[in-house]
């Protein structure tokens, strides 16, 4: 993953991009500014977490499909196991995605993570503990969301090899079954 | 074999996973070499890589792509902002978009991929309440109480949780912010605890789907500690939590039970009538 955006093209749908950085944004810029400002530890509690929650749901259900593609969720099946399901969009399409919006998807998930963890060092230094807990519930969000784009996308290259290598596999053989017909 | 038999579907969805199949297996039949590469120039196809019914080395189904409904994300993005109750962001209604959905899991059909926004937040606020209508209130119809939240999901927990702290610190006359830490830290803290408890005990539940029972049993308590902050009479405070107090423990029961061998039941009941029960104790307690 460079560090640099690819420059030349814009992005695909800023409207998406917008909100998938505008909730972890407005969660953490509340949860730093109101500890200036609010002197309720419930309403910042309660405000921040329903951001965080808000945006694992926006990039669980929207800005995951439409910036990069790929969406995971878990099921029981009938047999009453659990089983983690994954979702990508096919080859040609993952490949016509926007790289830049791609490229904001992935850095905004892992910052964010990365600025929870600093601001829970921060709380755990001054012993607040109840601040530790909002940083505790933001950073297990934050962390779901990763771990399961991150498997996700694995998943999705792991299926693109088989596809390709059963496609190639499909190719020959059909091959020499029409060249062993005209012959 | 696949999602569709085993999960009733909306009709019109059954309708059009069918024609997905019939065109996908009529373009099987006739041959790789006949499939044209023409394929309208947004929509992403479908195939998923990990559904049942549409393999992934089928050679691309133009057919089926070319009848789907185009792409929503060219015009979908949610253009309105959230806030109210129930958690998910309601952007505007997308007319476009398939309305395939099975009632399985977080469980999504196939090509929810697509979907546009809309149907994915209706979708889950009508997961939470049928999630609810299942677990709490009396239902003489629910076959398998085992079975319960076989699409689990935790909105419903989270805001009862909050909502009850919420109440709690409300009714509290000093302390209002330790109160609230206090009953989000036992709750939240006492669902996984009692999900390990049963885990131990050799019973067999999924970790998340027993987080998301424990929690949507709080609604009645909810309820009660509402009563009680709106009613200062004590004696009609404890009678109303020990309603909902048994009423909460009668919606975990049938779940926790059959999770657990019959012989380790009272192990497995005892700690989560206990958690109720201090529950209850912090809404009388408080004033």
């Amino acid at each position: 993953m460079d560090l640099n955006p690819p420059p030349e093209e814009n992005y695909a749908n800023p409207r998406t991009c917008l909100f998938h950085v505008l909730f972890k944004a407005a969660s953490l810029a509340f949860y730093i500014l109101s500890a200036l400002f609010i002197n309720n530890f419930v309403i910042i509690f309660v405000v921040t977490v329903l951001l965080a929650a808000l945006d694992f749901w926006v990039v669980k259900n929207v800005s995951g499909r439409i910036l990069v593609g790929l969406r995971w969720w878990n099921e029981i099946n009938d047999l009453g196991e659990s089983v983690w399901r994954y979702e990508s969009l096919d080859q040609e399409s993952l490949a016509r995605m926007n790289k830049k919006d791609a490229w904001l998807f992935w850095w905004t998930l892992y910052l964010t993570a990365v600025l929870w963890v600093f601001l829970g060092i921060f709380s755990l230094i001054r012993f607040q503990a109840d601040y530790c807990l909002i940083v505790g519930v933001c950073l297990t969000l934050s962390v779901a969301n990763i771990i399961g784009f991150t498997k996700c996308r694995k998943d999705a290259k792991k299926q693109l090899q088989q596809f390709a290598s059963q496609a190639i596999a499909s190719r020959v053989s059909s091959t020499l079954q029409s060249a062993f017909t005209v012959v | 074999m696949s999602h569709s038999d085993t999960i009733p579907l909306h009709s019109s969805s059954q309708s059009d996973i069918d024609e997905i199949e019939n065109l996908i297996n009529a373009s099987v039949q006739s041959g790789p070499a006949t499939v044209q590469p023409a394929r309208p120039p947004s929509p992403p196809r479908i195939p998923v890589s990990s559904s049942p019914f549409l393999q992934s080395n089928l050679p691309p189904p133009t057919t089926a792509a070319a009848k789907l409904p185009p792409l929503p994300s060219s015009s979908a993005p949610p253009s309105v902002l959230p806030a109210t109750v129930p958690g998910p962001a309601p952007p505007p209604a997308n007319s476009a978009g398939s309305n395939n959905f099975a009632a399985s899991g977080f469980g999504p059909a196939p090509n929810t991929l697509t979907e546009p926004v809309w149907d994915t937040v209706k979708r889950d606020l009508s997961r939470i309440v049928s999630n609810l209508k299942l677990v709490v209130f009396p239902n003489p119809f629910r076959e398998d109480p085992g079975k319960a939240l076989r699409d689990w999901d935790l909105w419903g927990p989270f805001f009862f949780i909050v909502f009850l702290g919420l109440v709690l610190s409300w009714s509290a006359s000093v302390k209002k912010s330790e109160v609230f830490a206090v009953a989000f830290a036992l709750l939240a803290a006492g669902a996984v605890i009692l999900t390990l408890n049963v885990l131990l005990l050799g019973g067999h539940i999924i970790f998340f789907q027993s987080l998301s029972l424990l929690g949507y049993c709080l609604f009645p308590l909810d309820v009660g500690a509402l009563i009680c902050m709106l009613q200062d009479n004590v004696i009609l405070k404890i009678v109303v939590v020990c309603v909902t107090l048994a009423w909460s423990s009668w919606a975990a029961y049938p779940f926790m039970s059959s999770a657990v061998n019959p012989r380790r039941k009272a192990l497995a009941l005892y700690p989560v009538f206990l958690m109720y029960v201090s529950v209850g104790f912090l809404i009388i307690a408080i004033d």
